[in-house]
């Protein structure tokens, strides 16, 4: 049982570590830069 | 002109009535156009298969000048800016003339249809343009041709050196706030098992592994998440100036080192505590950054607005150069559809030009020879040549940025109660820490750990940031949104006092009514002509700078009369003007009682017909020459803002240098009732100090040419553009554009101000007297301090932030 949660708790850390990469990247790409427009690009007919 | 009948231009939509340039379509109809420069747009646009573009509801496409079709951009000023990637460049352009989310539509679509075009987007908000492109296959400045072609105004972008800061400042942040949260998450699930292996028991080995888990997830999140803080706290104790920070690393380091204390000497551990505060103290902070940089807004709008190119003619040819360089006296071209790089004088040309920017005026202004005309503003008939008066950075756009700026840094009074009282603040709540935590383990017999988690709830609700941002916060907020509706508050004391005034007093001339009399009525007598009542009174107005000067003086030019050169000349500020033909006859032009008092005999002229005209009397050599008439225009607005501070009981006085019958009429028509006419402008301050002496605060609105020292003595001066530069620079309140009721929004907004600051300070005292005793009797965890504290100083930036919304 105690390696189970060990590994589950591996994992998460992974999971979570995989997940803050992207955020990392997504902050380093500028996605956070604008958010005026994407709400205006739904209107948009194409 | 009135033989064409009116159309309407099929790009930009505007009405004219001069002779239409004609396209056919596809489906065999005819598109009209204003000029070939919205002709051009429209061929482009439906080449491109974007011909929906005119079908959107809110399309406004700005007109397309010719001229801007030939501008020249300096290639090798744009290739510096090119930044190399791979085989590909990126570009920024600053896209000036986009005002709505069509445009952004339209500019995107037929960017990213130039070949050799990768990536277009275009920010919204902030008007910029990031492309990537193969240099090989297309040219930067194709792209700058093809957007000018659309009618805007296409810009190299080089961003701020504060502007980066900025985005850099707010991206740290939300990675270090980001990686916290991510953390956070995970120790959450082992403290969890943690909580509930102290109630059901659990195995010592297993207790031990998700301890030493959570110090490995805690560990990054308290110094490098929480490093902000650490390093803010280690400035303060080295400047002696205990702050926010200071409470916030004591509180989480000590979490931390008694939680890692605690693991090796096998008792329960409070990782999460530090970690969760150093999380929601970061959320605080992120909100907090965007507060400001929405209230920062109004100003970057400014900078954003001046030009950063110029070009200049003169020996050197036609170039373009940096607006830095341009020195005063530089000759510089300004094209149709160009911004006015700096303040400037019109030496060859005329045109009009849209001043809402630096005026609020919102229809197109003549501009001749000689005219002086501000940075900003746009040039929209034809090109000019004009000499520049002053540097960029002195510029009339740099000087309003720059006194924003200063406003926004001022400091009021209530605020010298917030820093006196949060100079001692945080030290006093440390000891206050130390000396629970040690009475409650000493004295009570508690355990370290609830005694030191008592202690740390003590520290960190404590919430000395409330009150440093109860007033910055507001008078950063009310400074923004008052330049934002045109009304420019010099300092943050300004609005304090404004909010107390209960009297305002206002001058005629040029406040109350336009500045642009007019000549309605002239009447030569004593045997002189006409004609020669014109030049003698042309001549002696022609140097001063009264608008009633320049009314005659124009007058004059309008009936082919040249002024000549005036010797000796006098002007007595708020009477008239002396002073000698070239031929030696001695001329007064004022009024009736300058003329009496310079002992000419006043003739009994026909009674004015118009009694809110105002006469202008003219001697030569002390005998009664003639009389002018003029009228002026009352300003928009100036009934509403009447009646706007009637109704905030404020009481209205007008104040004139002119005849009594003639400031009644005015006082009449917008409704004031206590209104006072031939007043000197010593008489002017000695009633703004009487009134001072009776202890009533008062507001006097002037435009500085003969009020200067009753403005200098009012408890707030208030001047529109349009009144002299000295005004201008020394006003307390200076209203952009023509609409007098700005005076009236000037007020509500201060009065608005005063009450969140004192609804933020209230805010701030409360919570702290009642959030400590709490924290110190030991019902409150760490952890719910730090979401109360942070709640708290979000409370009052957004409570702040509700200033924002003023009309």
């Amino acid at each position: 049982m105690d390696e189970t949660l060990v590994i589950l708790i591996v994992l998460s850390l992974c999971l979570g570590a995989a997940c803050w990469l992207v955020f990392i990247w997504a902050v380093k790409k500028g996605q956070f830069e604008d958010v005026e427009k994407p709400k205006h690009r739904m209107l948009d007919d194409d | 002109m009135s033989a064409q009948t009116e159309s309407t231009c099929g790009h930009c939509g505007i009405s004219f009535r001069w002779k239409a340039i004609e396209s056919p379509t596809d489906d065999g109809r005819c598109v009209r156009f204003c000029c070939r420069g919205c002709q051009g747009a429209w061929q482009l646009i439906c080449g491109a298969g974007l011909e929906s573009f005119y079908q959107r509801g809110d399309r406004q496409s700005p007109t397309v000048a010719e001229s801007l079709l030939q501008t020249v951009y300096n290639e090798a000023d744009l290739a510096r800016r090119l930044v190399a990637e791979g085989d590909l460049c990126r570009l920024d352009i600053l896209v000036a003339g986009i005002t709505c989310p069509s445009c952004v539509w339209l500019l995107e679509r037929i960017i990213a249809g130039i070949p050799g075009v990768e990536h277009v987007s275009l920010s919204y908000s902030g008007g910029i343009a990031s492309l990537r492109f193969d240099p090989r296959l297309v040219a930067p400045l194709e792209i700058f041709h093809v957007i000018s072609r659309l009618g805007y105004t296409p810009r190299p972008f080089s961003p701020e050196q504060s502007d980066l800061d900025a985005r850099r400042e707010r991206d740290d942040l939300l990675i270090r706030f980001g990686t916290a949260l991510f953390l956070t998450m995970q120790l959450m699930a082992y403290s969890y098992a943690l909580y509930a292996g102290y109630f059901q028991g659990m195995a010592a080995g297993m207790k031990q592994f998700l301890q030493y888990v959570s110090l490995a997830v805690t560990t990054p999140v308290v110094f490098y998440s929480g490093w902000p803080f650490l390093s803010g706290a280690w400035r303060s104790l080295k400047t002696r100036a205990p702050g926010m920070d200071l409470l916030i690393a004591v509180g989480s380091l000590s979490a931390w080192i008694y939680s890692l204390w605690a693991l090796f000497a096998g008792l329960e551990t409070y990782f999460e505590s530090a970690a969760m505060i150093v999380t929601f103290v970061l959320i605080g902070r992120l909100l907090e950054l965007s507060v400001r940089r929405r209230a920062m807004s109004g100003i970057s709008a400014l900078y954003a607005s001046a030009p950063r190119r110029a070009t200049a003619t003169g020996e050197g040819g036609v170039r373009q150069v940096d607006v830095d360089s341009v020195r005063p006296g530089d000759l510089l071209l300004v094209r149709q559809g160009e911004c006015f790089p700096v303040d400037c004088l019109v030496v060859e040309g005329e045109t009009e030009v849209d001043q809402s920017l630096a005026t609020g005026e919102s229809l197109p202004v003549l501009l001749q020879v000689g005219d002086q005309v501000r940075s900003g503003c746009i040039n929209v008939a034809a090109p000019v040549t004009v000499q520049a008066l002053r540097p960029a950075g002195q510029s009339y756009l740099m000087r309003v940025a720059s006194l924003v700026r200063m406003a926004q840094a001022g400091k009021p009074h209530l605020q010298l109660l917030a820093d006196r009282v949060s100079g001692w603040f945080v030290p006093a709540v440390i000891l206050l820490a130390l000396m629970v935590g040690f009475g409650r383990f000493l004295l009570a017999g508690e355990g370290a750990g609830a005694a030191v988690m008592t202690a740390l709830a003590v520290i960190l609700i404590a919430c000395p940031c409330a009150m440093g941002l109860a007033v910055p916060a507001a008078v950063l907020a009310a400074c923004s949104r008052a330049a934002s509706l045109g009304i420019i508050l010099r300092s943050g004391d300004v609005i304090e006092r404004l909010s107390t005034i209960r009297i305002a007093l206002l001058d005629k001339t040029g406040t109350v009514t336009k500045g642009h009399p007019r000549v309605v009525g002239i009447k030569a007598c004593g045997g002189y002509s006409e004609a020669e009542l014109i030049q003698a009174a042309a001549t002696l107005e022609q140097p001063a700078a009264h608008p009633l000067a320049g009314a005659i003086v124009r007058h004059a030019a309008d009936q082919g009369v040249l002024p000549e050169n005036c010797r000796e000349f006098r002007n007595i500020p708020g009477l008239g003007v002396s002073g000698f033909l070239p031929d030696g006859r001695s001329v007064l032009c004022g009024s009736e009682l300058f003329l009496s008092e310079n002992g000419v005999v006043p003739e009994e002229l026909s009674e004015a017909d118009n009694a809110a005209a105002t006469a202008v009397m003219v001697a030569i050599d002390g005998r009664v020459a003639g009389r002018y008439l003029l009228v002026d225009g009352v300003r928009n607005g100036a009934v509403e803002m009447v009646a706007g501070l009637a109704a905030a009981r404020v009481e209205v006085r007008l104040l004139s240098g002119d005849h009594q019958s003639t400031v009644e009429r005015i006082a009449e028509e917008i409704g004031v009732a206590t209104a006072y006419g031939g007043l000197t402008p010593d008489q002017k301050l000695a009633y703004v100090s009487s009134l001072q002496g009776q202890g009533r605060q008062v507001l006097m609105a002037g435009d500085g040419i003969n009020d200067a020292p009753a403005l200098a003595a009012a408890t707030v001066s208030c001047s529109l553009t349009g009144s002299s530069d000295i005004a201008l620079e020394n006003a307390d309140v200076i209203i952009t554009g023509d609409d007098l009721s700005g005076i009236v929004t000037a007020w509500r907004i201060s009065r608005a101000t005063v009450r969140i600051i004192k609804q933020n300070l209230a805010w701030a005292f409360m919570y702290n007297l009642i959030g400590i005793p709490i924290a110190m009797s030991g019902h409150l965890t760490p952890v719910y301090a730090a979401v109360a504290m942070t709640a708290s100083s979000l409370l009052v930036s957004l409570n702040s932030l509700r200033l924002m919304r003023l009309k």
